[in-house]
């Protein structure tokens, strides 16, 4: 190996890089935008759900109960309707989420002391949204019930009502959220998406650099060169790692000053293995270059081998442990979660190499496999 | 005499100009098919793929790895910590103390701590208050809310269940006294299969991809060949060129939709086809029409392929991200609101959703349906127009 050669390759790759002004802007301005955008775009808090509210009661207590509704800040009330069947099209054209229905004789009931059932219909067309509106509606429900009940142990034993409250809710639940006291989405989405923009980004900068030179031809010249396969693939590399690792080093940035995301690692330690994590999704770019032959192929195999693990299998929509066993298979083979549980600790949680080593050294294996690979399966004597 | 030769001459050359265009969507689909790994990776895109997303990714809290920590050892603690149990919680045991605990979440083995203190069930038995300390990981702040409310809803069940045996009253009695029962009913997906809703939006994430990114890397792959000058030269007007792209698009990408909808959505998870089919191909027809307009237009200001991918990767990524899909319209800021109304495919997915899982018909959607065909309109006109320009 030549280092002179090497130095010669990367300066003939930079200067491509930057003489094209479209694409070397672009390598710069996509992953901010991307960070920008999806910072603010994927809130996952379910506020302001549109709900109305069948009262077919009219009274005073069916009233007061559906100003439990309207006052939440979860909710967002749209009106009384007098029909189910006004309402059940609403669902369906997105004007509603859910609506609630108070029984006939539901204050009645309750001044009978009986139990009146309360009907939510919810649209369950997104699973998670609805399983988070019926988490909302069951607390309101819950309070509600539990001021009746209260209500009605004071009356019937002659206690005061902070007593009988004292009697039925012997346990309160103290929840603390770790790591992240507010459980402001973007806090905790704001450094997954570091994890998720390095995965997407530098694959496809290498590997329509690398068939940029196949499909043009240009490829002869190296294969009729004095170059060496490691010697061109390295040289050919290190711009779009260049690249991608300043890119890492500006998201890094804006997760922690633009978002407020608290760093509680060790810096040195994070910055050495997103170098490495870098690393390794251009060795994706590397090898996918290796079997296509036209740059469409290229964007079209890294889009779908990259983005789709990116948002599925690498923890930042669900924890892996919540993944079907086949699902979370996947997970394990590809880089990205390895990389966000690095990402997650160095941030969130503050740990550090102690307990992250056995991730960063599969990352370093798995780069060792994806430059490999790609070494073996570059020739420069290709068969036509 | 003289008008009927005009008459024929305009059939004729309408004749021609029709199979100018089906030569040229020849050529573009059979430069398609000589790309053996293109091809495999659209018909991966189409199935593979989407099966992948719709088996085992779920956003709902599935048996949350739970550890306890129990310094009472009473029959109430045992009985309180039992109540976590699947679909929502697993428990995995107990651990001798919470450091132990938080190193394991920490680590992210497991995601909730309970902590039950000493005195438990005696505080209870004297009327006193007492708290169970949960210790949750929201690094997923969904699954975080979920976990904290079914946790408070499991806490507060088994307060008011011991609380009634203590006034001598057992838990059925609570028909007997002022209270609330819930009913829920969730409409369109009973079961929350989750797979219906991933599958189909990835059905028309990979519309969208294709659309934008196959005639933009068509044209500048005429670009970058040189081919274009051929073309320009050619008695072929622009329209046609243009044209003759997006229907090879289309072409593939029907195909492509066919083979997904009968072979994975509806043949492996079952999706229901409420509504009306062809209403969902003419939709998808007009959709693939207008959002090749995006890949038109940036097929004008590139010159070759690597910029068309890093330009088709800014416009695809956030189109996906603010579809909706992920994210409620009405939980996000107002400029991100109004950039979803911008996306074509936010309506493209509540027409998608509402014409297969909730049956709509025109008469329900055509408010989403306007909306697309506006944009789309817009983006197209927009694209044409770049695109004719440029060879002036």
């Amino acid at each position: 190996m030549n280092i002179k050669r090497i130095i010669a390759v990367v300066n003939k790759e930079r200067k491509e890089i930057v003489r094209d002004k479209l694409f070397f802007s672009l390598a710069f301005i996509l992953p901010v935008m991307l960070m920008i955008l999806f910072g603010y775009g994927l809130s996952f808090d379910v506020e302001n759900i549109p709900f109305a509210i069948i009262d077919r009661d009219h009274t005073n207590l069916s009233r007061d109960y559906a100003y439990h509704f309207i006052s939440s800040r979860y909710f967002d009330f749209k009106g009384y309707s007098p029909d189910e069947r006004e309402l059940d099209p609403l669902l369906a054209e997105n004007r509603l989420r859910a609506f609630i229905i108070i029984p006939e004789h539901f204050q009645k009931d309750i001044m009978h002391n009986r139990q009146a059932s309360i009907q939510t219909i919810i649209d369950g067309t997104y699973p998670s949204r609805a399983d988070i509106t019926r988490g909302y509606v069951s607390a309101i429900n819950n309070a509600f019930s539990m001021e009746l009940l209260c209500g009605y142990l004071s009356r019937l034993k002659g206690i005061p009502v902070e007593q009988a409250r004292a009697i039925l809710q012997p346990v309160r639940l103290e929840v603390r959220f770790l790591y992240n006291q507010s459980v402001k989405s973007i806090w905790s989405v704001a450094p997954k998406l570091l994890m998720a923009i390095l995965l997407m980004t530098p694959p496809f900068l290498t590997a329509l650099g690398v068939v940029r030179e196949k499909e043009s031809g240009s490829i002869l010249n190296i294969y009729a060169s004095t170059l060496s396969r490691s010697e061109f693939l390295i040289g050919k590399l290190m711009p779009y790692v260049a690249i991608s690792v300043f890119n890492g080093f500006v998201l890094f940035l804006m997760a922690r000053f633009l978002y407020g995301a608290p760093f509680k690692g060790d810096l040195l330690f994070f910055a050495m293995v997103t170098v490495l994590y870098v690393i390794c999704t251009t060795g994706i770019g590397l090898v996918v270059s290796t079997f296509a032959r036209t740059q469409i192929a290229a964007i079209i195999v890294t889009s779908i081998l990259t983005i789709v693990p990116a948002a599925l299998y690498s923890g930042v929509l669900i924890p892996i442990s919540s993944l079907s066993k086949g699902a979370q298979i996947e997970a394990h083979l590809m880089p990205a979660m390895y990389y966000t549980n690095i990402v997650l600790g160095s941030f969130l949680k503050g740990t550090g190499i102690t307990v992250l080593w056995m991730d960063v050294v599969v990352l370093a294996v798995y780069a060792f496999i994806l430059f490999t690979t790609g070494y073996l399966l570059f020739t420069k004597r290709p068969r036509t | 005499m003289m008008k009927l030769f005009d008459d024929h001459t305009v059939l004729l050359r309408g004749y021609v100009w029709c199979r100018q265009i089906s030569v040229l969507t020849h050529k573009e689909l059979f430069q398609l098919f000589r790309d053996t790994l293109l091809l495999f990776f659209v018909f991966y895109a189409f199935t593979g793929n989407i099966y992948l997303a719709g088996s085992g990714i779920s956003l709902q809290l599935n048996k949350a790895a739970t550890v306890v920590h129990d310094d009472d050892n009473s029959l109430a603690s045992r009985e309180l910590m039992h109540r976590f149990r699947p679909p929502y919680f697993h428990l995995h045991g107990e651990i001798a103390n919470t450091k132990e605990g938080i190193r394991l979440l920490d680590l992210g083995e497991e995601m909730i701590l309970l902590d039950i203190p000493p005195r438990f069930q005696e505080s209870m038995l004297k009327g006193e208050l007492t708290g169970v300390q949960m210790q949750v990981d929201t690094t997923n702040s969904v699954l975080g809310t979920l976990a904290a409310g079914y946790g408070e809803q499991i806490v507060g069940r088994f307060g008011l269940d011991s609380g009634l045996a203590r006034m001598g009253l057992s838990p059925e009695s609570l028909n007997a006294v002022p209270n609330l029962r819930e009913e829920h009913r969730i409409l369109f997906n009973p079961n929350q299969d989750n797979s219906w809703f991933m599958t189909i939006t990835e059905l028309l994430n990979m519309i969208t991809l294709f659309a934008i990114m196959l005639p933009a890397a068509a044209m500048a792959r005429e670009k970058e060949k040189g081919t274009i000058e051929q073309l320009l030269v050619s008695p072929l007007t622009p329209f046609q060129i243009m044209i003759s792209k997006v229907l090879a698009t289309m072409i593939v990408i029907l195909v492509g939709t066919m083979l997904s909808l009968f072979g994975v959505l509806q043949f492996i998870f079952h999706v229901p086809m409420r509504g009306s089919l062809p209403l969902l191909f003419a939709v998808t027809v007009l959709y693939i029409f207008t959002t090749t307009g995006i890949g038109l237009f940036i097929a004008t200001i590139t010159r070759n392929l690597a910029q068309v991918g890093l330009l088709t990767l800014m416009i695809f990524a956030p189109m996906v991200f603010l579809s909706g899909a992920w994210t409620p319209p009405e939980a996000l800021i107002w400029w991100i609101r109004l950039l979803m109304k911008l996306s074509p495919l936010h309506y493209f997915l509540d027409v998608g959703l509402g014409i297969l899982l909730k049956g709509g018909g025109l008469m329900a959607l055509w408010e989403p349906i306007l909306g697309m065909t506006i944009i789309g309109g817009v983006v197209f006109t927009f694209g044409l127009w770049r695109f004719r320009r440029q060879f002036d």
